[in-house]
C-alpha cells in the first residue's frame, strides 16, 4: 500500500469503527504490533471497477464479539451476540471498503463488491499478513488489529 | 399511522441495526418483515401490503437493484416506496438508482436522526402524528 492509500485507509477505518461500533482505533508501526496468543478471524472482500483489488481485516476473536454487540446495542454475554459476532464483522468490512474505495477513487466510479467472507487466520497466516508492505497495523481498544488493501488500477492491469 | 415494513438484507446484524434505528427514530410499525435477498423480499411483498422497503444493494440471489427492477414491472409494486441502505458511495451509482425510482439513499452507518428524516420525507409524517 501505497503511503498516501495507506494513510486514507487508516482514516477511514478508524472514522467508520468508531460511527459504527463506538471503537476507537489506533494507528500503530508494524514493529510495534504486539505478539499475541489470541484466537484471530480474517474477514475479506473482493472490489472490481476502475481499481481491482482485495481488502482483508485481521481481528482477535474477541474483538469480533465486542463489535457485535456495540453495532447491536446488547451486552457481549448475550447469546445472540456470540451467534452475530461473524455477521458483523464481515458486516463491518463491507462498510469500510465502501468508504476506502470512495476515499480513494471519488465519488464517479461504480464498483462491483463481492460478499465479505470470514475464516479462521492461524498464526503463521498472521504473521505473513503483518509483514505484506500493504498491511497496516491498529490497536483498538488494546486489540491488536491487521488491515491489509491490495489494488491495482484496471490500465495497468491490462497492460 | 403505523407502517408495514420490509428490511432486506442478507446480513440479519443490519437487519437489526435498521430495526433498532427505526424503534429509536420512533417510527411508528404495525408490522417488520425480513427478508435475505430481493427474491425473498419479492415474496412478501406478494403476500403483504407493506408501506416501506429498506433494501441493501449487494445481496445473493437477487440484488437490491434486480428487486427494484421487479418492483418497476409491477403496477402496485412500483408505488411502494424503496430506499436503498448501502455502504455504496458511488454518486453514479445512486443516480442510476433514483431514476430506476428508489426514492431515498442511505449510506452506512447511518443515524436514527437520518432514518426517521428519510421516513418523514417519504411518508409526510413523523412519530405517529
Amino acid at each position: 500500500m501505497e503511503t498516501e492509500s495507506k494513510d486514507i485507509v487508516s482514516e477511514v477505518f478508524c472514522d467508520v469503527l468508531e460511527k459504527l461500533a463506538y471503537m476507537f482505533g489506533e494507528s500503530i508501526p508494524k514493529e510495534d504490533f504486539p505478539g499475541t496468543g489470541a484466537d484471530y478471524v480474517q474477514a475479506a472482500m473482493t472490489f472490481s471497477g476502475p481499481m481491482t483489488g482485495k481488502l482483508t481485516l485481521a481481528v482477535p476473536r474477541a474483538m469480533s464479539v465486542e463489535v457485535a454487540a456495540n453495532v447491536l446495542g446488547m451486552e457481549p454475554g448475550d447469546e445472540l451476540v456470540e451467534t452475530r459476532s461473524s455477521d458483523a464483522i464481515k458486516e463491518m468490512l463491507n462498510v469500510i471498503c465502501g468508504h476506502v474505495l470512495t476515499a480513494v477513487a471519488g465519488e464517479e466510479p461504480v464498483f462491483e463488491l463481492s460478499a465479505p467472507t470470514l475464516e479462521a487466520l492461524d498464526e503463521a497466516n498472521r504473521v505473513r499478513m503483518l509483514n505484506e508492505e500493504d498491511t497496516a497495523c491498529f490497536l483498538v481498544d488494546d486489540h491488536p488489529v491487521l488491515l491489509r488493501f491490495s489494488w491495482e488500477e484496471l490500465s495497468k492491469l491490462e497492460r | 399511522m403505523a407502517f408495514n415494513i420490509l428490511l432486506v438484507d442478507d446480513s440479519a446484524t443490519v437487519r437489526a441495526v435498521i430495526s433498532k434505528a427505526l424503534q429509536l427514530a420512533e417510527v411508528p410499525i404495525n408490522e417488520l418483515h425480513h427478508a435475505a435477498n430481493g427474491k425473498e423480499a419479492l415474496d412478501i411483498l406478494d403476500g403483504h401490503w407493506i408501506d416501506l422497503v429498506f433494501a441493501d444493494i449487494n445481496m445473493p440471489v437477487m440484488t437490491g437493484v434486480e428487486m427494484v427492477e421487479k418492483m418497476c414491472q409491477d403496477g402496485l409494486l412500483k408505488t411502494v416506496p424503496v430506499v436503498i441502505v448501502s455502504t455504496e458511495g458511488s454518486a453514479t451509482r445512486i443516480d442510476q438508482l433514483k431514476d430506476k425510482g428508489v426514492r431515498a439513499y442511505i449510506r452506512k452507518p447511518f443515524t436514527p436522526e437520518l432514518i426517521r428524516e428519510v421516513v418523514h420525507n417519504i411518508m409526510g409524517v413523523q412519530n405517529g402524528n
